[in-house]
């Protein structure tokens, strides 16, 4: 069967993210949106999977993206789900 | 790196008392290896860094010379080999940043930058990951801040399978009496302005201090995220601050963080000052360890007088940075730290700042015997495929997939650009045609089999390359990449390093006016990488309408070789690459035949009879005429048995040798007679190998027979695609 | 006295550049203003130069075009003044569209700095005046974002309306229709990703190329003096 699994990759929490503080700063705060406390910017990929289910879908996914170092796991958290 | 049982009895003795933790997080900081160069002070003083035209010597952020009546250039080299070897990407993009701080400190614009890079071999996977996103790390760096990457080195090598050596070195210019060196006095502000101070990077210095572990997990507290657009903004504040000459001094706060810059400024000046560091701009609550030892970056210290605190505060919200005034100077001579108006911390800070030296041992390795072997090696019977083989090498093939990542034209003083000529040359932009030529040499396979030998050829070879551009050699800034100081096998590789370099600067009267130290460059089992001598040079120009590029320009003219070509295969890439040997005498450095050469192209120069000029070094006679045909895409027909030669029997050594003090000129054909006349003046052996033809080969000779005849656009394809391929 | 603005967000790099390019090939007078600062009545022609505005992040230009100084262009743009966008200039205006289409990141996923040889199409308007239909000339690109995408439908209109330059021999970014810039109808705004000022002086051309960014210059210098 067909799955397709979101990526989704931000830098880690104590790692600054220049991008996100940017477009924060000067383009949210900048146009009044006061209320914006904080912006994460990220990679977004989409994987179309053909897999058994949806758990060895998402397993192979994870495994890839460290095996590839499509994420550096120094630097990055990823978040794999599935998409409905 | 933790600090000693030794350095905690005396950090009491200084004290009179049991130090808080806030002291002793700023002594482990400052202490740590990469921050005070216990191990290497010593000898580093062998170094000569004395000349009437240098300004500012080793000591300061960075180093200064007068280039031109009134004009400055001011350049540094420094290293990032730790954090690129665990976050390449970040790591090799911290390392630009801090490099162009540090040339910010004198109030210098920066002009241009290098990168010196010693990398694995491309076809091992985790080396081909580190090695892209090194690449893209300073391009993407250095691209957003505006400084063009000109010039380079790099080098391919398996032992930096792992563990790779980044150096990046920045050039900037000022003028003479706007360089920012006043005297901080009592009553000074002290102002932090740039990013906010977070707890990326804490302990840092400490990282670089440590052979890496093997379990990444623990090395991540010392990864560090640049902002390109702060350091964009931050050149450009301090660029109209120094033109108003509203600011005294200038720090970047870098290794060591806040605790480094202060009490370098206090020491150097016998100053105390008081700081109050809850009133700092930080990303998120931290402790005030936190604080004093944290490394984030793009930030800088700036000593203002009081009474241009207003105007400073001005032009710093014109361009939007953040900043707080945390302190002021007094005669006190103490570092007294507040939080919240406690007191946390208070050390005398000459103490703080200039610990004990360590007198490190050192002995060769067995493994050093390998420079001193004698070399048995069969001829290849395919002359031609060994020399496509050593051209098509990465340590030899054009370095296109790199530079061309790099905005190299950005500033538009970029006359010699990347691929062009043998070193970068770039126009002052100051209304005369003055200009400066830059370049970065080093040679890990030499330093490895003879750190002296190979040192001092580092400092030849970058020297060859000043003058081939037609520039006048000036100063040279160095850096060290060695193994673990504790070792003395390790360590025995930097004091011969340094003393090559001393040796070959002194002969050839070159001051080294700025350097760097990076120890403990081992994998988990405690092997050193090759160890590195990185020379950066910078060289002057009085018109950079005649410089000289490498390419060949006219078919007719004269190809010259200059200087004897000796059998000196040891450590040579064709014995590497064609035969797998990395072992054997490395060619002996020639400061007097070097510096014979550079007056006689100085002489030609100012004739007007060099069209070209190519130095000889890394694979040989051959290759450096191959790469001058393949720039200009012009063929050659060449005799190689023209060439001076000392005991050659067999035509791989004439070929392949790097023999040092070499060059190869092209002659307009009009002026080969007053360019004999010259050499033989000066003594020097040149030998008149053939001419440039536009016959679409290269052709070359030996003893009458024809031994190489090859397609230019074939060697232009392997010449320029080779390390694409191993890439893409 | 005639006065060209030369603007600067947070992150533009080749301001100078530009001046210095006007003041020394020109008999125009440039300044750069703060993007804070600027006021399109006080000037005669505009110039958005290269760089990494705000650091590109979120997007090329995308930020800078959310700017008042933006609104500011526009009024200029309808003041009848020459506006020209060099590179993230460019992409400024193609984010405020400006000019249509869109700029992203370059197909081989590098960025690149190296000459490349232009056609000019149908040339019209203050900055183009001087070059001829079909000329060719050189200039030197140095972007990782500059592949130009517009539908066909656009191109279509574009190429019976609007000036273009093209790349020529090779597409070193995947632009589609090989376009590098192109003009407002009239030719009155103008956008490339080529550098116009790092390709007005002989002594930073390369051997066998012809500097193609002096044509620029000149043509806005003979256009703010006589009209276009």
């Amino acid at each position: 069967m067909m799955y397709s699994i979101e990526v989704l990759i931000t830098n880690r929490k104590n790692v600054r993210d220049p991008e996100g503080e940017t477009i924060h700063k000067n383009l949210v705060l900048k146009h009044g949106y006061k209320n914006i406390v904080n912006v994460r910017a990220g990679k977004y990929l989409l994987f179309s999977v053909e897999a058994q289910n949806a758990e060895n879908a998402l397993e192979l996914v994870k495994n890839l993206c460290l095996k590839l170092r499509i994420y550096n796991p120094i630097v990055h958290d990823i978040e794999v789900r599935l998409h409905d | 790196m933790p600090l000693t049982q030794d350095e905690i009895k005396t950090i009491e003795r200084i004290l009179g008392r049991k130090p808080t933790q806030e002291e002793l997080a700023m002594f482990e900081a400052q202490w740590s290896e990469h921050c005070s160069y216990k191990s290497s002070k010593l000898l580093l003083m062998w170094l000569p860094t004395k000349a009437s035209h240098v300004i500012i010597g080793p000591g300061r952020d960075a180093g200064a010379i007068e280039a031109f009546p009134g004009i400055a250039i001011v350049f540094k080299i420094e290293s990032h080999n730790h954090p690129s070897a665990v976050d390449p990407y970040n790591g090799a993009a911290t390392g630009i940043g801090g490099i162009v701080r540090d040339i910010l400190t004198l109030g210098a614009k920066p002009i241009a930058l290098l990168d010196l890079l010693y990398l694995g071999n491309p076809k091992d996977h985790h080396a081909n990951w580190l090695i892209r996103n090194i690449v893209k790390g300073i391009s993407d760096y250095g691209n957003r801040i505006g400084v063009p990457t000109v010039a380079g080195d790099v080098w391919f090598d398996s032992s930096y399978n792992r563990q790779p050596l980044v150096n990046v070195a920045c050039i900037g210019l000022v003028s003479k009496q706007k360089i920012v060196n006043d005297k901080p006095e009592p009553g000074d502000c002290i102002i932090i302005a740039g990013n906010d101070t977070g707890r990326d990077g804490l302990l840092g210095s400490s990282f670089a201090s440590r052979p890496l572990s093997s379990d990444t997990d623990k090395d991540i507290g010392a990864v560090q995220v640049g902002n390109p657009l702060m350091e964009k903004l931050i050149i450009d504040f301090l660029i109209e601050l120094v033109e108003e000459g509203v600011i005294k001094y200038i720090k970047d706060l870098g290794g060591g963080g806040l605790t480094t810059a202060i009490s370098e400024v206090m020491a150097d000046h016998n100053l105390g000052a008081e700081i109050h560091l809850d009133k700092l701009h930080l990303r998120e609550d931290l402790t005030p360890i936190e604080i004093l030892v944290s490394e984030s970056q793009e930030r800088m210290l700036l000593i203002v007088n009081e009474n241009n605190l207003d105007r400073v505060k001005a032009i710093l919200n014109k361009y939007e940075i953040p900043y707080s005034v945390i302190g002021r100077f007094d005669k006190s001579r103490r570092l007294r730290v507040f939080f919240k108006d406690e007191l946390v911390a208070d050390i005398p800070a000459k103490e703080l700042a200039k610990p004990h030296v360590i007198r490190r041992m050192y002995r060769p390795p067995i493994e050093a015997l390998k420079g001193l072997r004698d070399i048995t090696i069969p001829l290849p019977r395919d002359m031609q495929q060994a020399f496509e083989m050593v051209l098509s090498s990465p340590n030899v093939a054009s370095k296109r997939w790199i530079y061309e990542q790099y905005d190299y034209e950005v500033g538009i003083r970029t006359v010699i650009k990347p691929g062009q000529g043998d070193a970068a040359v770039l126009r002052l932009l100051d209304g005369t045609k003055r200009g400066i030529a830059i370049k970065g040499d080093a040679n890990p396979r030499y330093t490895y089999l003879d750190p002296f030998r190979g040192a001092a050829n580092s400092v030849a070879e970058c020297f060859r390359n000043l003058v081939a551009v037609g520039s006048e050699p000036l100063a040279i800034v160095d850096e060290l990449n060695a193994g673990n100081p504790e070792k003395p096998t390790h360590f025995w590789y930097f004091a011969r390093m340094v003393k090559g370099i001393a040796w070959m600067c002194d002969e050839l009267s070159i001051p080294v006016v700025g350097g760097k130290v990076s120890f403990y460059n081992e994998n988990e089992y405690g092997q050193q990488v090759k160890p590195v001598a990185t020379i950066v040079g910078v060289g002057k120009l009085v018109n950079i309408e005649k410089a000289k590029s490498m390419d060949f320009k006219e078919p007719g003219s004269y190809i010259v070789v200059v200087g004897i070509t000796y059998p000196e295969l040891g450590g040579s890439e064709y014995l590497h690459t064609v035969h797998g040997i990395d072992e054997g005498e490395i060619p002996i450095p020639r400061p007097v035949a070097e510096l014979k050469c550079a007056k006689l192209l100085q002489k030609l120069m100012k004739h007007e009879a060099l069209l070209s000029a190519h130095d000889v070094s890394v694979g040989g006679l051959a290759t450096s005429i191959a790469e001058m045909s393949v720039q200009g895409m012009l063929g050659v027909d060449v005799d190689l048995s023209k060439a001076p030669i000392r005991t050659i029997s067999r035509l791989d050594e004439l070929m392949f040798s790097e023999s040092q003090a070499r060059y190869i000129l092209e002659i307009h054909e009009g002026k080969l007679n007053l360019v004999l006349k010259e050499t033989q003046d000066l003594g020097i052996e040149v030998g008149v190998l053939g001419k440039v033809v536009d016959n679409g080969k290269i052709i070359f000779r030996y003893l009458g027979k024809t031994i190489i005849d090859m397609d230019l656009q074939h060697v232009h394809e392997v010449y320029t695609k080779s390390l694409d391929k191993l890439m893409r | 006295m005639t006065k060209i603005a030369v603007l600067k967000f947070p992150g533009t790099n080749c301001d100078l550049d530009v001046v210095h390019v006007l003041k020394t090939t020109t008999n125009l007078d440039a300044e750069v203003i703060w993007y804070q600062d600027f006021r399109a009545r006080k000037f005669d022609a505009v110039v958005i130069p290269g760089g990494f505005s705000y650091g590109d992040w979120l997007r090329a230009g995308a930020i800078a075009a959310q700017t008042k100084a933006m609104g500011e262009i526009r009024v200029a743009i309808d003041m009848g003044l020459p506006v020209l966008g060099i590179c993230n200039g460019f992409q400024i205006l193609v984010e405020a569209t400006l000019l249509p289409g869109a700029l992203l990141s370059n197909e081989c996923g590098y960025f690149v700095c190296k000459w490349v040889r232009l056609r000019v199409r149908r040339p019209r308007g203050p900055w183009l005046i001087l070059l001829e239909e079909g000329q060719e000339i050189d200039m030197p690109i140095a972007h990782g974002k500059g592949r130009y995408y517009i539908d066909e439908d656009t191109y279509m209109k574009i190429a019976s309306t609007s000036p273009t330059i093209e790349y020529v021999n090779e597409n070193p970014n995947g632009s589609s229709f090989n376009l590098a810039g192109l003009a407002s109808p009239n030719g009155l705004v103008l956008g490339l990703m080529p550098h116009p000022e790092r390709s007005a002086e002989e002594e930073l051309t390369p051997r066998g190329k012809i500097p193609g960014g002096i044509y620029i210059w000149k043509s806005i210098e003979l256009s703010l003096k006589r009209g276009w």
